[in-house]
């Protein structure tokens, strides 16, 4: 719901084009917002759906264990609640994770994280590592590519080779 | 009795802590070995034999790349591969390192078709001998029968252990999770995708039980007996077996980028292994290029490769002498459960035995393996699919079929 609020307000000035000589670093910077609220919300979502199973789980060790637990506390009584304790929730929660709704809401969330993250490194490259004149994860990752294609040319020609000199 | 038990369950905690405090020493993967082979970060680990003269044709282990390929070789009293060593095997693993941000660009045709293949090649070339026995376990499985399908005549047996090749079921958390991943987001962010990002996934399928039961059973199993040096010795044996385990369990080597990229999309959520659509290559993987004897071997409460997504296997290959055996055990179980050395290991020995000769002789080294296909009658073409507790031999034809019922149907054990 504040989700809808807030893209039909502070939302859409945030996703308003940036205007002036610092257009293009304000622009970045203000999707960076709406990045952070998306996994905001879905982090929110998925906080809620755990309350709700904290709660059920609770639930269920109360109807379970009933009035037993009244009267003095023994060390017997303390074992058995948390035997009844570590099944309940364990079959509780396991059934939440079984559902097609749990792993949608995972699937959205980390859709979101990675997003943010990644939004995360890019403007630590842009503003920092690129300004002080280090390596970006970017290029590492350039040069990553650029030697696995080499490596697996070498290892080509050395498998033709070998090859070729068992034909002689 | 109240105070006694409650001082009772306080030294066992002081106890477990004790230990704890003066960590005892323990290694894993303690049988003999020696690296024959290594390419990048890959290597190729040979196992001194123990006996003799083992069976001619070789065992290549092809492990997951999520874990280490240590569990095979846990501790002496729980490894299989020393069990297959003493049974007179001539054993190989593959142990595939721990990728770095170099390896990120890997696919899984460079595992399959480079590195399984190379190691193969090498295996081959000690040997002297043109097919080998290859045993995949879990994504080496799948590994495994994709190599097999490629290279079908580089292989002589294959078998698969708890190894998914119909990712299309939602029995299993893990099939059901993968489908609402976006994948491409994570290995782009990520390139190499961290072993403790998966691991997670693995714990929280059931937190409460990984998380806290495990260690509260942990210090409940001490037994307190300070002045029983026996009792001490249990203990510090207890303690240390738990570290190999936590040892094993969190040590996950990240992943490379693309291969993940590759095996989640293509396997877990289009599910093109099964349908002989995966591509590796530029060459298609089917399925029905196996022909070899196939053993197909399933963990029944296997939490992480349900046997709906193991079983497809033996009907998707053109294999005529092959076998399914289920044991009621867990994922990790059959390999470190007590069934693992009692069970397991002696069936695998037993089916790959008769399968390890050439012409039909344990002795010679020489010529093609290929030659000789044992238990396989000419003209007779046999399936056999069972468990541990059931064992079903049928004809292909379907025309007799018999089924037999192990009396020894244990409990689960579940790990």
């Amino acid at each position: 719901m504040w989700l809808k609020v807030y893209n039909a307000t502070a939302g859409r000035l945030v996703e308003m084009p940036a205007l002036g000589p610092a257009r293009e670093k304000s622009e970045k910077t203000m999707k960076g917002f709406s990045t952070f609220v998306n996994l905001y919300a879905a982090g929110m979502e998925s906080n809620s759906n755990f309350q709700s199973v904290f709660m059920e789980a609770m639930r269920r060790v109360k109807e379970k264990t009933g009035s037993e637990m009244e009267g003095e506390i023994t060390p017997e009584k303390c074992k058995d609640f948390y035997k009844i304790w570590i099944e309940t929730y364990s079959e509780t929660f396991k059934e939440f994770l079984k559902s097609g709704h749990f792993a949608s809401d995972m699937g959205k969330l980390n859709s979101h994280l990675m997003d943010f993250q990644k939004y995360n490194r890019e403007m630590l490259e842009e503003n920092y590592l690129k300004p002080m004149n280090l390596p970006t994860k970017t290029e590492i990752d350039e040069i990553n590519k650029e030697l696995y294609s080499l490596k697996k040319t070498v290892k080509e020609l050395t498998s033709q080779i070998k090859e070729l000199k068992e034909k002689k | 009795m109240n105070g006694i038990n409650l001082i009772e369950d306080f030294d066992k905690f002081k106890y477990g802590m004790e230990l704890l405090l003066k960590p005892p020493e323990f290694s894993v993967g303690t049988t003999p070995s020696e690296v024959v082979f290594s390419e990048d970060k890959m290597k190729l680990i040979h196992y001194i034999p123990t006996v003799e003269k083992p069976h001619p044709v070789p065992i290549l282990i092809v492990y997951a790349l999520v874990n280490r390929y240590y569990i095979l070789d846990l501790q002496p009293d729980k490894s299989v591969i020393k069990k297959l060593l003493d049974e007179g095997f001539d054993v190989y693993v593959i142990d595939w390192g721990y990728p770095s941000g170099a390896d990120r660009y890997l696919t899984l045709d460079d595992y399959v078709n480079g590195y399984l293949n190379n190691a193969a090649d090498k295996i081959r070339d000690l040997s002297g001998l043109d097919k080998l026995t290859l045993l995949g376990v879990c994504q080496g499985g799948t590994f495994a029968v994709m190599y097999a399908a490629q290279h079908p005549e580089k292989v002589k047996n294959l078998v698969t252990l708890v190894a998914p090749v119909d990712f299309d079921t939602d029995k299993g958390i893990l099939n059901l999770w993968s489908k609402s991943l976006d994948v491409d987001k994570i290995v782009d962010y990520y390139g190499i995708v961290p072993g403790d990002f998966l691991n997670s996934a693995f714990l929280l399928l059931d937190p409460f039980r990984l998380m806290i039961d495990k260690y509260v059973g942990m210090f409940d199993r001490i037994e307190c007996n300070p002045d029983d040096i026996t009792c001490q010795l249990r203990n510090e044996d207890y303690i240390k077996n738990f570290l190999r385990m936590e040892k094993w369990i969190f040590d996950s080597p990240d992943q490379a980028g693309e291969t993940f990229r590759q095996f989640m999309k293509d396997c877990y959520q289009k599910n093109l292994l099964i349908k002989n659509e995966l591509m590796l290559n530029g060459k298609k993987v089917n399925l029905k290029n196996i022909n070899m004897p196939l053993l197909n071997v399933m963990a029944e409460f296997d939490h992480l490769v349900h046997n709906d997504s193991s079983k497809p296997l033996s009907g998707a290959v053109s294999s005529t002498d092959k076998e399914t055996l289920v044991f009621p055990t867990g994922h990790i179980g059959i390999f470190v459960g007590s069934k693992s050395q009692k069970e397991v290991c002696p069936k695998i020995s037993a089916w790959l035995k008769p399968r390890s000769l050439i012409n039909g002789k344990a002795e010679e080294k020489t010529g093609s393996a290929n030659e000789e296909r044992p238990g396989s009658a000419k003209g007779k073409s046999e399936e056999k699919t069972g468990s541990a507790n059931e064992e079903k031999h049928e004809s292909v034809k379907g025309k007799k079929a018999k089924t037999k019922k192990d009396e020894s149907r244990s409990k689960v054990n579940k790990i």
